[in-house]
């Protein structure tokens, strides 16, 4: 396994009363680590801390071998950073190409023709070489989603930190995007967030389930799925014994949890290990309440 | 489509060593699309690395969106490009903002000399300098900061220091409110040293509120100075038999002192502009 460019050691953050990360630790390697977990587990809070943005009450965090609670460190880690926020805002009388060229200053990009070179190739590797010259007001909801992802791939950065990326984007965008981070994983780091198991089983070699501001699981997207393993069932009828349990498109209903009564057992997805993962814990913090 | 001037040799040879600013390179490269007689002798000036490097140039001149009036404007005054782009993302440095501003001071400017030689005339100038300098607080309270800036997020995250994002922004807003202010003062009745009285006060709490928002965001900053300025100079107007009392030398020299303290305060906790993210 390699040294983990990501390492976030019994973190804690609370936001008034309410507790957003309580005590979480994991490490993430190179490669594209997926953050799972219903809305409201941390994954945002804890995304903002990896981008620098937000400081932990407590715990410590390394980026790229780097402390960001120290001033000069935090600004390495900024230089080889690129971050895509859940809802990111934009200027939206500029045009794509004018807002990327913004960001890129931002990124200390003062060469003009060399970062007008880079807002070409990033606008271009979205998809969006047609419509730069667009203003951001008259653009699709999935197509700023692409100009935010571009602002993110800025400079080819080591560390790219993505809350949410494929939120919006039609089946056809988020195949394009799984092909744009999977090209640049090999020897980087992603750490992205999403609700959609397909986007983890695509993309990630390791997968984090949060939940109530801590890791609930932290393996491979196989053994996530293998949570599951021997407890899914499909029959004609919706189990009472069940976890969970929902109809298929073909009538029939899927189960996991306890076999009901003249049901087949079938192989696991990696939805089904990850709501059975939630649903347990669920399950068990109604039973001792 | 020919173009009916030609690029200077010096030029043509400064671009070729690429030795010319980016307002003038921008410049030239809009013409070299037009005019073929400068492409040529550009062409013999260029070796052929560099010239790959001049066709770089043109297209980029080619895919680079007409950027905004404001834009424009800064780069006409000599503003260097990448500075003119962050300039232009200043909420408060929009046309409709600078509009608005100039309405405002405008009026009150226009107000001022419809009541020369009326009993409202000290009233009314009041309203005008006490707008003058608490104008461009309003300004630096929308040029940056969590629920003003709609990149503040993404722009923390970005190498750039906010303080100097900030402080270029400021300055720049404040450079704006003091034009506004002093074009519209040329409306005002009078022509003494009255008409700038509110130039040192307008420093005072716009350093003042930059100052404060190290502790705390810019809008809460800008609202606790410029309310806390007009409650205090409408309460000297009351008190006092000269309605321009809050512009007196007494008070000048109280907003010299803020200046002082206020810079003092930023030398020591500009850094605390960093990571105040809205929860």
């Amino acid at each position: 396994m390699s040294v983990p460019t990501v390492e976030i050691m019994d973190v804690h953050k609370r936001f008034g009363r309410t507790p957003a990360l309580a005590g979480l630790s994991f490490d993430a390697p190179a490669g594209i680590t997926g953050l799972l977990g219903p809305n409201g587990a941390g994954k945002t809070t804890l995304l903002r801390m990896a981008a620098t943005v937000l400081a932990p009450d407590s715990g410590r965090i390394r980026m790229l071998g780097w402390d960001p609670s120290v001033s000069d460190e935090r600004l390495a880690i900024r230089r080889r950073l690129g971050y895509m926020p859940q809802e990111p805002g934009f200027h939206r009388s500029f045009t794509a190409f004018e807002f990327v060229d913004y960001i890129a200053i931002l990124k200390e990009m003062t060469d003009r023709r060399a970062r007008h070179d880079e807002v070409r190739r990033v606008l271009d590797l979205v998809g969006l070489d047609g419509v730069k010259g667009r203003r951001i007001k008259t653009l699709s909801g999935g197509m700023r989603r692409r100009v935010a992802l571009a602002q993110a791939l800025l400079g080819d950065p080591d560390l790219l930190v993505l809350d949410e990326p494929t939120a919006g984007l039609d089946p056809e965008q988020r195949l394009r995007f799984r092909e744009i981070v999977s090209e640049r994983a090999a020897d980087r780091t992603v750490l992205l967030s999403t609700h959609q198991t397909e986007d983890v089983s695509a993309l990630c070699p390791r997968v984090v389930v949060m939940l109530d501001g801590a890791a609930l699981f932290d393996g491979t997207p196989r053994e996530l799925t293998n949570v599951a393993a021997g407890r899914v069932w499909l029959a004609a009828e919706r189990s009472p014994s069940a976890r969970l349990s929902w109809r298929s498109p073909d009538g029939s209903h899927r189960n996991i949890g306890d076999a009901p009564a003249g049901a087949d057992l079938v192989d696991p997805t990696l939805e089904d290990g990850y709501l059975l993962l939630v649903g347990e814990r669920a399950f068990a913090e109604e039973e001792a309440a | 489509m020919s173009a009916t001037w030609h690029a200077a040799p010096e030029v043509l040879d400064r671009y070729a060593a690429e030795d010319l600013n980016d307002v003038h390179a921008s410049s030239l490269e809009a013409h070299l699309l037009r005019c073929a007689h400068c492409r040529s002798s550009l062409s013999a000036r260029a070796q052929s690395p560099r010239l790959e490097a001049v066709w770089t140039g043109i297209e980029d001149a080619l895919d680079a969106p007409r950027p905004g009036v404001v834009e424009r404007l800064l780069l006409r005054v000599g503003v260097r490009g990448h500075v003119a782009r962050l300039l232009a993302a200043t909420p408060s440095l929009r046309l409709s903002w600078i509009l608005a501003e100039a309405i405002a001071l405008g009026t009150a400017a226009i107000a001022a000399q419809g009541a020369a030689g009326t009993n409202r005339a000290g009233a009314s100038l009041f309203l005008f300098l006490m707008l003058a300098a608490v104008a461009p607080v309003a300004g630096v309270a929308a040029a940056f900061g969590p629920g003003v800036d709609p990149t503040y997020e993404i722009g923390i995250a970005a190498p750039m220091r906010s303080d100097r994002l900030l402080f270029i922004r400021a300055t720049a807003v404040l450079c704006a409110s003091l034009v506004i202010a002093g074009v519209a003062a040329v409306a005002l009745p009078r022509s003494d040293w009255t008409v700038t009285v509110w130039l040192v006060p307008a420093f005072g709490l716009t350093l003042a509120t930059l100052a404060l928002a190290t502790w705390v965001r810019p809008i809460a900053a800008a609202v606790v100075v410029g309310l806390g300025w007009v409650l205090l100079a409408a309460a000297a107007s009351i008190a006092s038999t000269d309605p321009l009392a809050a512009f007196h030398a007494g008070s000048q020299l109280l907003f010299l002192g803020l200046i002082a303290g206020s810079v003092v305060v930023l030398a020591r906790r500009h850094a605390a502009y960093e990571g105040r993210i809205p929860t």
